[in-house]
């Protein structure tokens, strides 16, 4: 039951990703002026890429099929070199971000506003996620 | 102090407190995350699909925080007009 919802999130995020970035990327080039609609693409792409690296990242880490160890076995370096592996990872995209997004801004390619509201396509889909999620629990208490 | 030299503080303070706090923030959740997996393997598709969604949220402060750094030296939205006053002055 419990691992339905985690799925469930885990997917609906996915999929409203990319759904909120189509759909905020056509609104902001019939809406907007190009240069803002430019940004919300661009951070909208960036966001969505960092989200899907995270993903892969972590399921790697943490598949068991591919952990080399088992719980009894797994000493703390071993958990350490996760830690490890993912913090580096965290950091190498974060850098890769943060020259593009330096590029973007400098370059004066993009609207700021625009740019955070296409980072935003991520924690929006994440708190309608959660909504969703909260929703259902509600009305399936009320029932 | 000149006021750009301030905005150039600001947004190295501001990116460095982010940067600090989210790495701590993930580490944290990490730590926990592996913990919580290597005491029960079981519940690793549990685990890892929380940890991704906390993860993305943390992640996400840090680049609003760059982003609002970047704004701060690059895109001052008052930057026109504050020139002006000093030039007037």
């Amino acid at each position: 039951m419990d691992m339905d919802i985690h799925r469930r999130m885990a997917s609906f995020v996915v999929k409203s990703n990319w759904f909120l970035f189509v759909v905020a990327t056509l609104l902001g080039f019939i809406n907007t002026p190009f240069k803002f609609a430019l940004g919300i693409l661009c951070g909208g792409i960036l966001v969505t890429l960092n989200f899907h690296l995270l993903r892969h990242t972590l399921y790697k880490a943490f598949d068991p099929s591919k952990m080399e160890f088992s719980s009894r076995n797994m000493t703390p370096w071993q958990g350490r070199s996760i830690l490890n592996a993912v913090l580096f990872k965290y950091y190498i995209r974060f850098a890769i971000s943060g020259i593009v997004i330096f590029a973007l801004i400098n370059k004066n390619i993009v609207e700021p506003m625009g740019l955070i509201i296409g980072l935003s396509v991520v924690v929006a889909s994440i708190m309608a996620a959660t909504a969703l999620e909260l929703t259902r629990l509600i009305f399936k208490e009320a029932v | 102090m000149d006021f750009f030299t301030a905005c150039v503080w600001a947004a190295g303070i501001a990116i460095g407190v982010a940067a600090f706090g989210c790495g701590i923030g993930q580490g944290m959740g990490l730590n926990g995350a592996v913990q919580g997996i290597a005491r029960n393997p079981e519940s690793s598709g549990k685990v890892t699909v929380t940890l991704l969604i906390g993860l993305a949220m943390i992640e996400s402060l840090c680049i609003y925080a760059l982003v609002v750094a970047l704004i701060l030296i690059y895109a001052h939205p008052q930057a026109a007009d504050i020139l002006k006053t000093i030039a007037g002055s």
